[in-house]
């Protein structure tokens, strides 16, 4: 679905991303860990194409990331950056329903199909009640509801998630995890960027550490002391309870 | 929401009735349909005097509303970031150097205010291509640097050259919509027109860049061309105001903030009651200016500064308070 080759991203002379290789299937859930700064989040703005790397190439769903129109990569794949930017009063309604901008063009009124998503949306998210509000006035974790809401009417096979869960507290964080588990029950590819690998890693199906801008691991999840130590410098333990995999910090 | 733009829509529409027999000189209704001096000034200088305030009104506070979209910040109006002090100038050049031509039906004033404005917004953005990775701060910043710079060349040329015309150009640079006639009028109608139909076409796209720029890219717009087309069409419009109007300011600024004070947040209804609100304080403004201290006839401009700054400051305080 994904595959990057010799990826890497510079800001002045100063490398922030070096020859970063990996390939991503579909329905694959990719955890992307690493240290302050290591360049995960110009990771995914690099693979969302909001930012170009001045070397390497990716090819998304087998096509040249650069042989899409923006309307097109939009069809492909989304991004939901780390906070959301809403400073002006927008409605719910009309946030949800950008979702479906790339599929229109300028003179396009929204199609039958696009209203269908909206309410399938409105019911999946349980939203009914914030749809005519501003966006303004919602708390933290209805807005980040309300974003993974848009990625889905987006209607898009690739998700890419900058730490959706900052500020959120543990109820929304689960109940966040439910609708990603949801999104991936679905069929779609998600890549999530996030320190609460606590939180993640039972679910995701692969694991990406960065360290200083390289790739350090790429590969099926599988628990290692010896990765967390090298990225984090503290220990993980795991355990298994009920069947469920936990895996805390054990300091 | 929808009662609130039917009774500022009938409130405008009493106001624009009434006030052109309020000034100067006060008529009655009997008097405009005779065939004298008195339905002279009202079929002639107070109409389209009424009629002018409503329209550049609107336009301004439509400007102000899109040019706070695009940057999302409230502060974001054409006043502030130099555009109509660019157009300001560059119609100040035009009467300075008595340049008189016109192109397609187009005065001189008008065109020169344009490039005026057009050079405000290239400038801004040539400064945030200059400075890579450029953060809407760096956009305010530099808008807030060439309104300086070009009030300093409005007051150099007002100061080198001959003095013969100073005192027409001082009360030109007031603002005032009183000497218009039909054919402003006219124009900046098909203008706010224009502004309203590509602000309804682009809906889509203004609330996508309002919902931040990640946003917007990742649901595939391509926003720095869409930013440079909307520049393009911002300095059309306020160029066009200032160089009948003079510069007004303050409009831009209070009219969407006041409309979202009032709880407009849906993006057509804002668009309305923007619109209604900014036309009808022009034309409430112009008509204190007319009656204030009469028979002096305040300049318009200085109005919506005098009353518009301290009304400002009183809805940041209400605001602070509220969020307090």
């Amino acid at each position: 679905m994904i595959k990057t080759s010799n990826l890497s991203y510079f800001i002045g002379k100063k490398p922030i991303l070096q020859d970063i290789n990996f390939s991503v299937q579909k329905n694959d859930f990719v955890l992307i860990f690493g240290q302050n700064g290591a360049g995960k989040s110009t990771l995914l703005k690099v693979l969302a194409g909001i930012v170009c790397a001045q070397k390497g190439f990716i090819s998304i769903a087998g096509k040249n990331i650069h042989d899409y129109s923006k309307k097109e990569l939009a069809t492909m794949l989304t991004y939901l950056p780390q906070s959301d930017e809403f400073v002006l009063p927008i409605m719910v309604k009309d946030v949800l329903l950008s979702g479906r901008y790339p599929y229109r063009s300028l003179f396009q009124n929204f199609s039958h199909r696009d209203h269908a998503l909206f309410h399938e949306a409105v019911e999946y998210f349980s939203l009914g009640d914030l749809v005519n509000r501003n966006i303004l006035t919602l708390s933290g974790g209805e807005r980040q509801k309300v974003m993974l809401a848009t990625a889905f009417i987006q209607d898009v096979p690739i998700i890419l998630f900058d730490e959706p869960m900052n500020f959120l507290d543990p109820g929304s964080i689960f109940q966040m995890i439910k609708m990603l588990q949801g999104l991936q029950r679905m069929g779609k590819t998600i890549l999530l960027v996030s320190h609460l690998i606590e939180y993640f890693f039972p679910y995701a199906s692969k694991l990406l550490a960065l360290k200083n801008g390289k790739k350090y691991y790429f590969g099926e999840k599988k628990f290692s002391p010896e990765l967390f130590k090298a990225i984090y410098q503290v220990d993980y333990k795991r355990f298994i309870v009920e069947n469920r995999e936990i895996i805390f910090v054990n300091e | 929401m929808n009662k609130k733009i039917w009774l500022l829509g009938l409130g405008v529409l009493i106001l624009l009735i009434f006030s052109p027999f309020w000034g100067t000189i006060h008529l009655n209704w009997q008097t405009i349909f005779a065939n004298d001096s008195n339905s002279f000034i009202f079929w002639h200088l107070r109409v389209p005097r009424v009629l002018l305030g409503f329209v550049a009104g609107s336009i301004l506070a439509l400007s102000g509303l899109i040019c706070q979209n695009l940057f999302k910040n409230n502060l974001a109006t054409p006043d502030i970031l130099g555009i109509s002090s660019g157009a300001a100038a560059g119609a100040v050049i035009s009467i300075k150097f008595k340049l008189h031509f016109s192109f397609f039906g187009m005065g001189s004033i008008y065109i020169f205010s344009y490039l005026g404005a057009l050079s405000a917004v290239l400038f801004i953005f040539f400064m945030a291509r200059l400075i890579k990775n450029s953060s809407l701060y760096t956009f305010l910043m530099s808008g807030v640097a060439i309104n300086l710079f070009f009030s300093s060349i409005i007051v150099f040329f007002q100061y080198v050259f001959d003095f013969s015309d100073t005192f027409s150009l001082v009360r030109w640079l007031m603002g005032g919509i009183s000497v218009a006639g039909y054919k402003e009028v006219m124009i900046l109608s098909v203008l706010l027109l224009i502004f309203l139909l590509s602000v309804f076409l682009f809906k889509r796209e203004f609330l996508l860049i309002s919902a931040g720029d990640n946003f917007a890219q990742s649901k595939g717009l391509n926003i720095s061309n869409f930013r440079v087309f909307s520049f393009l069409g911002l300095a059309l419009f306020v160029g066009a105001v200032v160089s009948t109007c003079g510069p007004i300011g303050f409009v831009a600024l209070i009219v969407p903030h006041l409309s979202r004070l009032l709880g407009a947040s849906q993006y057509t209804k804002t668009i309305v009651f923007s619109m209604f609100l900014g036309g009808g304080l022009l034309v409430l403004a112009d008509l204190v200016a007319r009656i204030l201290i009469a028979p002096v006839d305040i300049p318009v401009g200085i109005v919506t500064s005098l009353l518009g700054a301290p009304f400002f400051l009183f809805l940041l305080f209400a605001q602070l308070k509220k969020t307090n």
